[in-house]
């Protein structure tokens, strides 16, 4: 099984399948520009973005060679192959006449030039609210909030998970639960499947597994893009029944997409202005509020909060391992604010690293959150639990059953390394040791080969090349541009995971001729 | 005319790499779209989960893991 295929939904390849003209609308928006800058860009990316912003003329390709050193050719052509892909840079076609060239898009670069210089009476950045604020909502209060609806959505995925009597605590303290739009989207996005078998009537997919296991970033993206696409979809029907309509969905699906990014860049705690919203963007605030990405008051829907679930939206994906660890640190930050301390979440367990794992792979958490405890059910087999504590073990069969169910060896490491106590952290920084004791680590990669035999990855093969010299061409570029996974210079054969680049390339090298 | 063919790229051991093969040849080779070399093999999409599932019972036949010591508790 491939790590590939069971990764959820990302950003990246929701863009990625989006065309040209999408960006040039998309970039119209200062926010948009800068959000996929701070995002969605390699480091190296960029630098050559912030070099090529302010340049007067196109810069030739070769001049870039003086910049990068050899050996970082690869990385180069990644940055590269990524600007492209997303529309940032254009590059002319290679001529035999002409040295090639390359600029920023015009859209790319001017909101990008608005968002640093901060001109313009575009809007970009949200219209802060005039009307008083009630006192009573602060960070800590939509931190409260927010963390409330996303634990919400969480639980009602783990609690599809088919639990044996002992471990599950989850159901009990389990209320509410998301509005039945969130849990229809999940429904549609094959996170969870309907089951009559299970208690709640749906039942956990893989994919549903890894969404568990990610970091509360990624989780909120792909929530979203599904939320995106069911729309889209939504749309695209009602334009079919009344026949070949206006191009009206698309622009909506660009609008909302852009308000994503907007809402990235509010400021936390602050109250901005929803009249200000064009209609689209208001119609997307109730599902907002459902996701608890933002908050609106009961009394005055003219204003709306953004939590600390959009604000980090285009932030780095690492920033935050998981909602909890993210929340604790932020109100960490908060402490000396006196306001925050009183209303600060109760910090459970789960907001700070409470797992020991022993060298015989016993394991104890020192946790009362049904949700931590229904996450580690998922690949332990927890045998007692206390007020505040359960213990457990990893066996073979609980490990495999997990890998069985989609999760990988290293989803559950890198889990079980980020939610360490931190007595182990301790332990192993004063001894120069990993967190996690290498026996147990090693024991679980090797419980996962065991049960996989074969890596398979879903791609294309290149064959019947004309003539050797087109085969090593494109094969080259695969390589260059990191999409190269198998080739055979005997059978001028290769293997690509991805082919709308190649493509392209055929195309212009076909015009180049 | 270069020729892009979908389909899933597989990766294994040699010894794998022949079952598989030979799973292929008794199903009227409905899996398999190229033999690639020695350790990969490019197979059809749409198959790749039933012939993991030939795989599995295949492997249960023969092979047995070892389980760690217990430890009581």
């Amino acid at each position: 099984m491939s790590v590939a295929q069971q990764q959820s939904y990302q950003l990246s390849d929701y863009l990625e399948k989006l065309p040209g003209t999408t960006f040039r609308k998309l970039y119209q928006q200062p926010s948009t520009a800068f959000a996929i800058f701070r995002r969605m860009l390699p480091p190296l990316a960029k630098v050559f973005v912030q070099a090529l912003l302010y340049a007067p003329a196109p810069l030739l390709l070769s001049e870039l060679d003086v910049w990068v050193r050899p050996e970082g050719k690869m990385h180069r052509d990644r940055a590269l192959s990524i600007l492209r892909s997303l529309h940032i840079i254009q590059i002319t076609p290679p001529g035999k006449d002409k040295p090639q060239e390359m600029q920023l898009t015009t859209n790319f670069r001017n909101s990008m030039r608005l968002a640093l210089e901060g001109g313009g009476s575009h809007n970009s950045f949200g219209v802060p609210s005039t009307l008083p604020v009630d006192p009573r909502i602060d960070i800590a209060y939509l931190d409260h909030y927010a963390r409330k609806k996303w634990e919400d959505i969480l639980h009602y995925i783990v609690n599809s998970v088919p639990v044996d009597g002992e471990t599950g605590g989850g159901g009990s303290s389990f209320s509410g639960g998301p509005k039945a739009s969130v849990k229809d989207l999940l429904l549609i996005g094959r996170l969870v499947e309907r089951r009559p078998d299970t208690r709640g009537g749906v039942g956990i997919t893989q994919a549903g597994f890894t969404f568990l296991l990610q970091e509360a970033n990624a989780q909120v993206w792909t929530l979203l893009l599904l939320w995106l696409e069911a729309a889209d979809r939504a749309k695209s029907a009602a334009e079919q029944a009344k026949g070949p309509a206006s191009n009206a969905a698309k622009s909506d699906s660009i609008d909302m997409l852009s308000f994503l990014f907007m809402l990235a860049s509010l400021e936390l705690g602050r109250a901005y202005d929803t009249d200000a919203l064009t209609e689209t963007r208001r119609n997307m605030l109730p599902a907002l509020v459902d996701f608890g990405l933002i908050y609106i008051p009961r009394e005055d829907t003219r204003q709306y909060f953004p939590t600390r679930l959009a604000t980090t939206l285009t932030s780095s994906a690492s920033a935050l391992r998981s909602v909890s660890s993210g929340f604790s640190a932020a109100t960490a930050n908060n402490l000396g604010d006196a306001a925050s301390l009183g209303t600060t979440p109760d910090s459970s367990g789960a907001s700070k690293g409470s797992i020991i794992i022993e060298t015989n792979y016993r394991l104890y958490a020192y946790t009362s959150s049904p949700l931590q405890i229904a996450v580690l059910a998922l690949f332990t087999h927890l045998n007692m639990r206390f007020p505040g504590m359960v213990t457990g073990r990893l066996t073979r069969d609980s490990i495999r059953r997990a890998i069985g169910f989609g999760i990988t060896a290293d989803q559950i490491i890198s889990y079980l390394a980020s939610h360490a106590h931190e007595q182990m952290v301790r332990a192993a920084a004063a001894t120069g040791r990993p967190v996690l004791p290498p026996t147990v680590v090693d024991q679980i990669r090797l419980w996962q080969i065991e049960n996989e035999r074969m890596t398979t990855s879903a791609g294309f093969l290149f064959k019947d090349f004309d003539s050797l010299e087109e085969y090593v061409s494109l094969s080259s570029y695969a390589e260059e541009i990191g999409v190269l996974m198998w080739k055979s210079d005997r059978k001028r054969m290769f293997y690509a995971n991805k082919i709308e680049q190649l493509r392209d390339y055929l195309k212009s090298r076909k015009k180049a001729e | 005319m270069v020729k892009a063919v979908r389909g899933v790229l597989i990766e294994c051991e040699p010894a794998i790499k022949s079952i598989l093969v030979h799973i292929d040849s008794t199903h009227h080779h409905e899996f398999i779209i190229e033999d690639l070399d020695e350790t990969h093999l490019f197979v059809k999409e749409a198959m790749l989960h039933i012939l993991k599932q030939k795989l599995e019972e295949r492997l249960k036949e023969t092979y047995r893991p070892e389980e760690p010591l217990e430890d009581s508790d």
